[in-house]
């Protein structure tokens, strides 16, 4: 049973309680990775998102974790949520220009939109391109809470509509998958998308 | 975007509580039990806090928050006597997914509104308000109404905003745990003055409260307690009240 699924813990900021939860729910096995060698004895890759894109890769240059990563992104199925999907960009522009793990061609700004930010809530996502990942849970409301966006025209798997502005919620790029909401916060439609995720 | 419908539990551990007025308190149920049944309900959010912790200068308990979070499908903020780097990382760290701070920026540092989000993210830092009306203007408080900051809640909310707070949650002290309705002209004042969330608690008595403060100032979200924790309504019920009375509402 190759079936372990890594979830990437660099810093102090991280929400890798509640995926960890989450994960475990949807019958998955969870290996904690703090260190780079721990790379090698997982099947699967879950970088999870609390805080900014700058500290997020300064921690994980800190960690000692970032060229592992990248060298594991490559040959394991890996998830990226919020700030983990956003990392996966070329460049993002919080708190200043930092270049992230470059793994999909893609930029992170500040969200357009002309209300609130950020953007808090249980929101619709538009399936665009058909996914295993969203497979039977097209239709169903996911948590958001972001101030920025992924900016991506080649590996848009879905999107969604916040005060109409229309953003990309999810992203696809062989077996990398990011999300811009969270699945582990998203009630069983959330738990569907790791079951999902295991079953690759 | 659909109004959040969020429990909110004021803990005392380790008990959930219903203040009144922010003073005599009433035993309502145990915070695990009671963020399951709201999620079960179909809550978009809880709202955790410890309503002591800040008084007493005494630790936040984070086995509580632990097994609060436990079983929670839905986003758990967490607040109470929270008052450096630190605690925001523990707090994570024991499930919460957004922190929430009052006493420690509104009367000593706001500063650590600002630090706090550069780590965590602005998404995750939360300013709680609890203000209380005068003649002509709303004043900040602390330590759960018991502790003025002179400073003006408009202004604060402003100066929060700008420090990188990602959201508001605002109390009315005059209509906590009264259940005669919301304070409405100071949720629309807060909502109009920033550009971040504002999530409004205190005063929901009936329905009609909700649709009311909804309709006039537009929160993105608002805080329930007395409603639910007395089993007068349940989220279900109320969303559909909503849903029905054209107000938009997360299914």
């Amino acid at each position: 049973m190759n079936n372990i699924v890594g979830i990437v813990n660099y810093g102090i900021a991280g929400n890798v309680h509640s995926i960890k939860k989450a994960i475990e729910k949807a019958g998955g096995v969870v290996q904690i990775i703090n260190i780079k060698e721990e790379f090698n004895s997982v099947d699967k890759i879950v970088i999870p998102g609390v805080g900014s894109f700058k500290d997020a890769i300064h921690e994980l240059k800190n960690d000692n974790l970032f060229e592992s990563l990248k060298k594991a992104i490559i040959s394991k199925p890996t998830l990226g949520i919020c700030l983990g999907m956003q990392i996966l960009s070329s460049i993002g522009f919080e708190y200043g220009k930092t270049e992230g793990l470059c793994v999909v061609d893609a930029e992170v700004h500040p969200i357009r939109v002309e209300a609130k930010v950020p953007h808090v809530g249980f929101n619709k996502i538009d399936v665009i391109k058909s996914n295993k990942l969203l497979s039977t849970i097209e239709n169903e409301e996911f948590y958001f809470m972001h101030s920025y966006e992924v900016v991506n025209f080649h590996d848009v798997v879905s999107t969604a509509t916040y005060e109409n502005h229309l953003f990309v919620s999810s992203i696809q790029k062989d077996n990398i998958f990011g999300v811009q909401f969270h699945p582990e916060k998203s009630r069983e439609a959330g738990i569907k998308l790791f079951k999902n995720f295991i079953e690759l | 975007m659909k109004t959040r419908v969020i429990v909110k539990l004021d803990v005392k551990p380790p008990y959930v509580v219903k203040p009144v007025h922010f003073e005599g308190l009433r035993k309502i149920g145990f915070p695990a039990e009671l963020a399951k049944k709201y999620y079960n309900q179909g809550a978009d959010e809880v709202i955790y806090i410890d309503i002591v912790a800040s008084l007493y200068r005494r630790d936040i308990l984070f086995d509580e928050i632990e097994s609060t979070a436990n079983e929670l499908f839905i986003p758990l903020g967490v607040g109470g006597g929270v008052r450096n780097i630190e605690d925001f990382s523990k707090l994570f760290h024991s499930g919460a997914d957004k922190v929430i701070i009052n006493t420690y920026a509104v009367q000593e540092n706001p500063e650590i509104i600002n630090q706090a989000a550069q780590i965590f993210g602005s998404q995750a830092v939360v300013v709680n308000i609890e203000a209380k009306k005068w003649d002509n203007w709303y004043e900040c408080y602390s330590d759960g109404g018991k502790v003025q900051s002179g400073k003006d809640v408009l202004e604060w909310v402003k100066e929060v905003e700008q420090s990188g707070a990602g959201e508001i949650i605002l109390q009315s002290i005059d209509c906590d745990g009264l259940k005669k309705g919301f304070d409405i002209e100071l949720a629309k004042q807060v909502v109009d003055s920033v550009n971040i969330p504002v999530v409004v608690s205190s005063g929901a008595g009936k329905l009609e409260d909700i649709k009311e403060l909804i309709e006039y100032a537009r929160p993105s979200g608002v805080a329930i307690a007395s409603l639910l924790h007395y089993d007068e309504y349940t989220i279900g019920e109320i969303k559909n009240y909503m849903i029905e009375n054209i107000i938009g509402v997360s299914g």
